[in-house]
């Protein structure tokens, strides 16, 4: 057991660290829906073509095919040099992308790997409908075999980038009259299908991020299907373990950022005089460590056995929770000028708002200790 | 980088719980034979960081979460410190010396048969020779003989200034132990105790605290783990990170032990259950080289 990183490993983020420096835009990412996913390819694509996208990716499909242990550090690297939040890319490349190297065909992964890696198609995520949130099975879309197509009907809610994803993971009923886990598919939804209708829902901080997504006879081929017909909760999981597992590294990673930048702000405005906010900054400072120290256990886990270990989900918790007071302290520390907040501004009272994201989606922090109790603690199941 | 356990930090894991489970269950922590403490140092826990076995802090902290799962002695703390960083071998009394108690009375924990006691001054660990036949009587925590020691003796300073670190983080071992316990004797009554034809542990409202339980183990259990290898590398930022694994195992112990209590109902309160040895033993724990703020805060001079 040790923290040293090995030689090659230091050479590794010291190229990180170069390339960032000098390629992070001064920019920010625009605020308006149409230039930000404009922004976020062009910062892909950079990425891309720098050999910095898909570091622990299969190189067959375009990534690197380094170690997991450099993939955290070049996130380290990333939060550090404070370069652009991923944005519109986060689906495909978080865990649309790693749940098609564990479970698509070869034909899948060859076309699409690498065109998220590029940042040529953005992904967006179909799990939530009206009537199924934390209870995920209660899925009612429904996907009809007619040949070799499936006839689509029904909605989704929540889509985080759907009015400009070109992909979607949807997750749908296949069998008809089937019950809960059983009955239900993964596939590879094309945006652009006729019969989708896109309508854009707008956030509490004033950002176009979501959207509910209707489906009227969109017909699809039947080999979108990933992971085998009637596999979907299979497949949905593993989507959800990246979602929940390594998918949430660069905000893990990126929180060691912000807890120093808050405790620099606090020192040079003298709020670190207050005791009460200088108690808090501590326990941050504290609880961020152990996140960071947490992480690394996980990929070590990872590296060793191939998958995080069944503590991911406490540290999913962890983060989102943590995460929020990070943002509030931020908001503490600015002080009256919150008042102030405009839609369309991009700023800390932004973060704060759309940071109530963090204990609702992918698993409520409910359904996240509901989790907890029952794998880690053996308890009995609710649902 | 790697913090998972090897194979030989696994069995001696295994080898210090099955002995912990037949030698010295938490629920005889309140009258341990006399001979216990001469069959700890015999299976060579306080020595374990000693030049003659070499192991490593990061071992030697998950051997101590494991006592301290069994409410140990907290004389072991003490002791290991001494064994390591003085030259006194033997049984070490634990001293509470923060702050500093220039007149009165001294707490000393596990003073019977120690020749000496050692405790936390600011920065440095400090030792000094403890009067014969000093008898500890348990006074808060039931499973902890207490003496107290008037006039204060003179304490001499060990010098290294990682005895300090070793000293926190053994406490630090002890406390997430108590926390472990706490959250396992929660958890084992929550799927056994059945309210409305159910188990307790059903109920998402009883369910959560449990997990709570779990994720402030695990939380503090990973900074122990990596604060005992800083500690291991002479890491510059070791002392953060020792304070860190310090102040979260702290309060693990505390939060877990007060949930246990709440999950087993009327039965949690009583003398007669085990939850409140763990919540006495971790307000115990709080006074044993708690964490400094500026240290944390990165403000140390």
């Amino acid at each position: 057991m040790d923290i040293q990183f090995s030689s090659e490993e230091q050479r590794f983020r010291e190229e990180c660290r170069d390339w960032l420096n000098a390629n992070v835009p001064a920019e920010r990412r625009p605020m308006d829906a149409e230039a930000a996913i404009g922004f976020d390819k062009v910062w892909q694509r950079r990425l891309f073509d720098a050999g910095w996208a898909g570091i622990n990716w299969p190189r067959d499909y375009g990534g690197r095919g380094l170690s997991i242990v450099q993939q955290v550090i070049w996130l380290e690297e990333y939060a550090r040099a404070h370069a652009p939040w991923i944005g519109a890319n986060f689906v495909g490349v978080n865990h649309g992308g790693p749940t098609l190297i564990l479970n698509a065909s070869e034909a899948q992964k060859t076309y699409h790997l690498p065109r998220i890696l590029r940042g040529d198609s953005i992904w967006c995520q179909g799990f939530s409908e009206p009537g199924a949130g934390s209870d995920l099975a209660g899925i009612r879309t429904r996907g009809k075999i007619e040949g070799d197509e499936l006839v689509i009907n029904g909605t989704k809610i929540w889509t985080s980038f759907a009015h400009v994803a070109d992909w979607q993971e949807l997750v749908l009923r296949t069998e008809e009259g089937s019950q809960r886990h059983k009955g239900l598919s993964w596939v590879i939804c094309p945006m652009r299908a006729p019969g989708i209708e896109i309508r854009p829902i707008r956030k509490m901080s004033g950002q176009v991020e979501f959207a509910q997504v209707f489906y009227d006879d969109v017909r699809i081929p039947l080999e979108n299907v990933v992971g085998g017909l009637g596999n979907g909760w299979k497949v949905a999981m593993s989507t959800l373990s990246f979602e929940r597992g390594t998918g949430f590294i660069a905000d893990q990673v990126k929180q060691s950022q912000e807890i120093e930048d808050l405790l620099a702000r606090a020192r040079s405005s003298g709020a670190l005089r207050d005791d009460r906010i200088a108690e808090q900054l501590a326990q941050m400072r504290v609880e961020v460590a152990a996140l960071r120290a947490m992480t690394y256990r996980n990929i070590s886990e990872v590296v060793r056995t191939g998958q995080p270990g069944p503590e991911a989900s406490v540290i999913r918790l962890f983060t989102s929770e943590l995460g929020q007071r990070l943002e509030r302290m931020a908001l503490l520390l600015a002080g009256e000028e919150i008042l102030d907040f405009r839609y369309g501004d991009d700023d800390l009272v932004a973060d704060y708002l759309r940071g109530f994201a963090a204990t609702i989606a992918g698993g409520t922090a409910q359904i996240q200790r509901d989790i907890i109790g029952e794998r880690l603690l053996g308890l009995p199941k609710s649902r | 980088m790697d913090l998972t356990l090897d194979s030989e930090q696994e069995a001696l894991l295994a080898v210090t719980a099955d002995w912990c489970r037949d030698n010295m269950p938490l629920d005889q922590a309140r009258d341990r034979p006399a001979a216990l403490w001469t069959e700890l140092e015999a299976m060579g826990w306080t020595a374990m960081t000693t030049p003659a076995l070499g192991l490593s802090h990061a071992t030697e902290a998950l051997v101590f979460a494991e006592l301290g799962r069994h409410l140990a002695p907290v004389g072991l703390i003490a002791t290991a410190v001494a064994a390591r960083w003085s030259d006194h071998s033997g049984k070490t009394a634990l001293a509470l010396l923060d702050p500093y108690p220039e007149a009165g009375r001294l707490r000393i924990y596990d003073p019977d048969g120690a020749g000496n006691a050692l405790g936390l001054v600011g920065h440095m660990v400090a030792m000094a020779v403890l009067p014969a036949d000093l008898g500890g009587v348990a006074m808060l925590d039931p499973s902890a003989p207490l003496a107290h020691l008037e006039p204060v003796p003179p304490f001499e300073p060990l010098g290294d200034p990682r005895s300090a670190l070793h000293l926190q983080l053994l406490a630090a071992a002890f406390a997430l132990g108590c926390a472990d316990a706490a959250r396992d004797m929660a958890a084992d009554y929550a799927r056994v105790r059945e309210q409305f034809d159910r188990p307790i542990g059903w109920f998402q409202a009883l369910k959560h605290i449990c997990s709570d339980t779990a994720v402030r183990c695990a939380v503090a259990r990973s900074q122990l783990l990596y604060a005992g290898c800083a500690l291991d590398a002479d890491d510059a930022d070791a002392a953060f990170h020792v304070a860190a694994a310090r102040q979260l195992a702290d309060q693990a112990a505390i939060e877990n032990a007060r949930a246990n209590i709440q999950v087993h109902g009327g039965i949690g309160m009583t003398d007669e259950a085990y939850p409140h040895l763990c919540l006495k033993r971790a307000h115990l724990l709080s006074f044993v080289a708690p964490a400094r703020r500026e240290v944390i805060l990165g403000e140390a001079a």
